[in-house]
């Protein structure tokens, strides 16, 4: 007989299926590390330089340096370039954060050789031409005019002001008048300095073979590409010592609000349980925050904390935006979810839903070529292995809601957190 | 429109051959007259789950619109014999999320495979019935009205959708946006206008549920039959909407708005996703503007510079819907001029045949971006579900060769029955100086 008032048995997720990502080296030294997997023939590669916006002298100069390296080189021109993977139906796609910058691109196998011709071609021998930088600039200003119109933009400039301090590179601090100020000469400089066989890694996902991997080796296995490593400039974090910050924005209906405080980074060892502690208070629809702001309270489409790991440090942040009338409660529920979490042991069945819920994201994370790949380069990049997994999973399924509020009264103190909120009412 | 905010899947565009490998999937409906399709997929260790029914907003009364999207929010707020939807579904290890659009409702779910019957479970009890709790509509009317500021109220060009639509569509549901035409028709919803909402939409004969991953067809079967199979069938009446009369002189329309640049749209009739013409007016939007070697970022943006952006795209709605060219001008450069450079590009669209290796550049590119989605079971899932609901999950595999078979006089034809001036809704959007 069916019963629809029992949960069917649920089984434990036991085995966790850690492919794991393998190094070689290229001649020259370059690290490429590389998954394996998956049916498809695709291949997604990633070249990563140290040339994220740390490494700038001024602002822009990393990301527009970036943008550019697909506006020409010595054998392509823009309209080439772009031609190229649009004939073979590859994407490219350039990026920076605040330390690396990254050249990546999606291909099908088969057109894998053409496509790394081209970015053979565009990171070894970009150009810089003035005509792409002058349509590049007008529309990054445009997008930057667009950007800044949005509270949620204005909120998260001001929270890495406030947190690390208007000088520091972590402090998104860009103006408009900065797109005036980039001189082409300063981007090929950054791009001289930055973009070289001595300041690169690669990763690789999907079907690579050996055929894949001797490809890379003939196209930048050389050392014709080699410069010598700019030192790494040193930043100190000057936080503002006043822990309230808001952001007029006129005429808005809703305010973007952001909660945060440094965090203790990856290799600390409460790390592990303190990412159960904060997907308890706002990382899963299941959380405190999203239960009791949206969920009972109705303040907003969406609230959630994430950690954000950076090199030199790591934050804990909430963030939602709520309408105009819902600042100061949401202020004071935020403070209050905090609070019962360093009273009020977590009752078993939460405890239980959180654990299954994070093995489950562990399985995703572990699931498929990409996603393998990302895993690996979340512990790589902080000088980390394998073992983090295993110490996470060990972790997951051992805490005890003692120890979590322990950790509660020890990290989540409201009174440790900066808030800044932008919108158009002054609280 | 997503329940939750933050996960937003990159739409895949249709299919295209060669490189791209047949999805094949198996499908029975159950007497109450549910389809249910399975497809395996091996390389995973989780299952995915979807259950699209065929209701969107504009199967909504024009004086309660936003409905539909309402509703779904209202789906998780606990069934008949289950008071929470998420907390087992997590206890499970699973995850969720879903969406609406003017065409249809879309859930889906994720879990690992050997926690498959809970997916079934939740998913059938919201099937049967709703707990329709007074609480849950009083809180997700305000998130909903939260979202409402967040994605149109709030948001710099946030109106653009809503107003194109109630200029091209005078008749049709099409005129009003998924979140709704205005606060108000959310507010004023009733627990008793739930309730009939849910049984003149919510049935198994109004539904298709798909499940990808590592699993068995006879299992999937059984399980479909065992948890769906007693839910009655609800002879969900046939859609019968007013057909948008053809569109016979230009409609413009200009608002001043606190928006950093000037930004123009034009949006033409087009023909409807089963139409013969759709694939190679899907075509036309590549050939314009899909990827920066295409025409109009080439000529436009990059060489004579009068834009900084420009773009051309489907609505993608199910019925006849909306192909949009916009625009944003470079500074110093007016409306007018940048009107008149976009029609010069469409014109050429009906002039001249394009290249071979142009239309082979477009083709190639879907054929590339159907293998990345084959990639991921969850994507598989929910393409086979959405094409269940136009007409056939067959689709996503057959439309293959309707992309490749069209020609370069095909896309001319197109374009030249497209690209009216009588076919078009012009919307000026000037910046408040």
């Amino acid at each position: 007989m069916l019963n629809r008032l029992i949960q069917p048995l649920v089984n434990p997720i036991e085995h966790i299926d850690m492919v794991k990502a393998e190094k070689r080296q290229l001649s020259n030294g370059i690290p490429v590390y590389y998954v394996n997997a998956g049916t498809q023939d695709v291949v997604k590669i990633d070249f990563v330089f140290e040339a994220g916006t740390w490494f700038q002298t001024s602002n822009l100069v990393a990301s527009i340096c970036n943008s550019m390296l697909e506006e020409g080189t010595s054998n392509f021109s823009s309209s080439e370039i772009a031609e190229k993977f649009d004939f073979y139906g590859a994407h490219l796609q350039l990026t920076v954060d605040q330390n690396q910058g990254f050249v990546n691109a999606i291909s099908l196998g088969k057109h894998l050789p053409a496509i790394l011709d081209v970015m053979e071609d565009l990171i070894k021998r970009s150009v810089f031409p003035e005509d792409e930088l002058e349509v590049l600039i007008a529309k990054n200003k445009q997008k930057w005019l667009l950007e800044n119109e949005k509270v949620r933009t204005l909120c998260q400039k001001k929270f890495t002001q406030v947190m690390f301090g208007d000088a520091h590179p972590y402090a998104i601090n860009n103006t408009l008048e900065d797109f005036d100020r980039i001189a082409r000469e300063d981007l090929i400089r950054f791009y001289q300095t930055h973009y070289h066989s001595g300041n690169c890694q690669i990763f690789v996902a999907g079907k690579v073979e050996e055929p894949v991997l001797r490809m890379l080796d003939v196209r930048f296995g050389e050392n014709d590409w080699k410069q010598t490593n700019a030192k790494v400039p040193v930043y100190e974090i000057n936080s503002s010592p006043k822990k309230f910050h808001h952001v007029e924005k006129a005429n808005g209906l809703q305010s973007a609000i952001r909660v945060g405080k440094f965090w203790v980074t990856k290799s600390h060892p409460d790390y592990h349980a303190l990412s159960v502690l904060t997907n308890i208070l706002g990382g899963y629809f299941g959380s405190r925050l999203m239960t009791n702001i949206r969920e009972e309270k109705g303040y907003t489409y969406g609230i959630g904390s994430f950690v954000l790991n950076l090199k030199q440090a790591s934050y804990l942040v909430i963030s939602t935006e709520v309408g105009n009338e819902y600042i100061e409660p949401t202020l004071v529920e935020i403070a209050a979810e905090m609070k019962r979490l360093q009273i009020e042991p977590i009752s078993e069945n939460e405890l239980e839903t959180v654990k299954s819920y994070l093995l489950g994201e562990f399985l995703r994370d572990f699931d498929g070529p990409f996603a393998l790949a990302g895993s690996f380069k979340a512990i790589n990049d902080f000088g980390l292995d394998y073992s983090f997994y295993d110490q996470a999973l060990k972790v997951l399924r051992n805490i005890t809601s003692e120890e979590l509020m322990q950790l509660a009264q020890q990290y989540l103190n409201p009174e440790d957190f900066y808030t800044v909120v932008a919108g158009s009412k002054s609280i | 429109m997503l329940r939750v905010p933050g996960f937003e899947l990159t739409r895949i565009a249709q299919p295209a051959t060669r490189n791209f490998t047949m999805i094949h999937f198996e499908r029975t409906k159950l007497e109450n007259g549910l389809t249910v399709i399975v497809h395996q997929d091996q390389t995973t260790p989780m299952v995915a789950i979807d259950v699209c029914y065929n209701v969107g907003s504009r199967d909504e009364h024009p004086d309660r619109t936003g409905f539909a999207h309402l509703f779904e929010h209202l789906m998780f707020g606990g069934s008949k014999n289950i008071p929470v939807y998420d907390e087992p579904l997590q206890k499970a290890g699973g995850d969720n999320n879903a969406f609406t659009s003017n065409d249809l409702t879309n859930y889906y779910l994720t879990l690992p495979k050997n926690n498959i019957e809970t997916g079934f479970w939740l998913e059938s009890d919201r099937m049967l019935e709703l707990a329709f709790s007074k609480s849950s509509l009083d809180v997700q009317r305000n998130v909903v009205i939260e979202e409402f500021k967040q994605r149109q109220l709030n948001q710099p060009y946030g109106d653009v959708w809503p107003l194109l639509r109630q200029l091209a569509f005078k008749v049709h549901p099409y005129q009003w946006p998924t979140i709704g035409r205005e606060i108000s028709h959310i507010e004023k919803a009733t627990l008793q206008q739930v309730k009939d909402f849910f049984f003149a939409h919510y049935a198994p004969d109004n539904a298709v549920l798909v499940v990808t991953g590592d699993v068995d067809f006879d299992q999937v079967f059984r399980l479909a039959e065992r948890w769906f199979g007693p839910i009655p069938n609800r002879k969900v009446k046939p859609r019968n909407l007013p057909k948008e009369p053809v569109q016979t002189e230009i409609r413009e329309q200009t608002v001043i708005r606190e928006v950093p640049n000037d930004t123009i749209y034009m949006a033409y009739h087009m023909d409807g996703r089963l139409d013969p013409d759709y694939f190679a007016t899907d075509l036309v939007s590549d050939v314009l503007s899909n990827g920066n070697s295409s025409r109009m970022y080439q000529n436009l943006v990059q060489k004579e510079k009068l834009f900084s952006e420009l773009d051309a795209y489907l609505s993608g709605d199910y019925e006849p819907g909306l192909f949009v060219v916009s625009g944003k001008p470079s500074n110093g450069i007016s409306l007018e001029t940048a009107r008149m450079a976009i029609e010069q590009e469409l014109d050429r669209m009906k002039q001249e045949l394009v290249s071979s290796y142009e239309l082979e550049k477009v083709k190639n590119k879907l054929e590339a971006n159907i293998v990345y989605g084959e990639m991921n079971y969850l994507t598989k899932a929910m393409n086979l579900a959405t094409n269940e609901v136009l007409d056939d999950a067959g689709l996503i595999n057959s439309q293959v060769e309707s992309y490749r078979s069209v020609t370069p006089e095909q896309i001319r034809e197109v374009s030249q029955h497209l690209f009216r001036t009588e076919n078009c809704s012009v919307l000026n959007y000037i910046a408040k100086k």
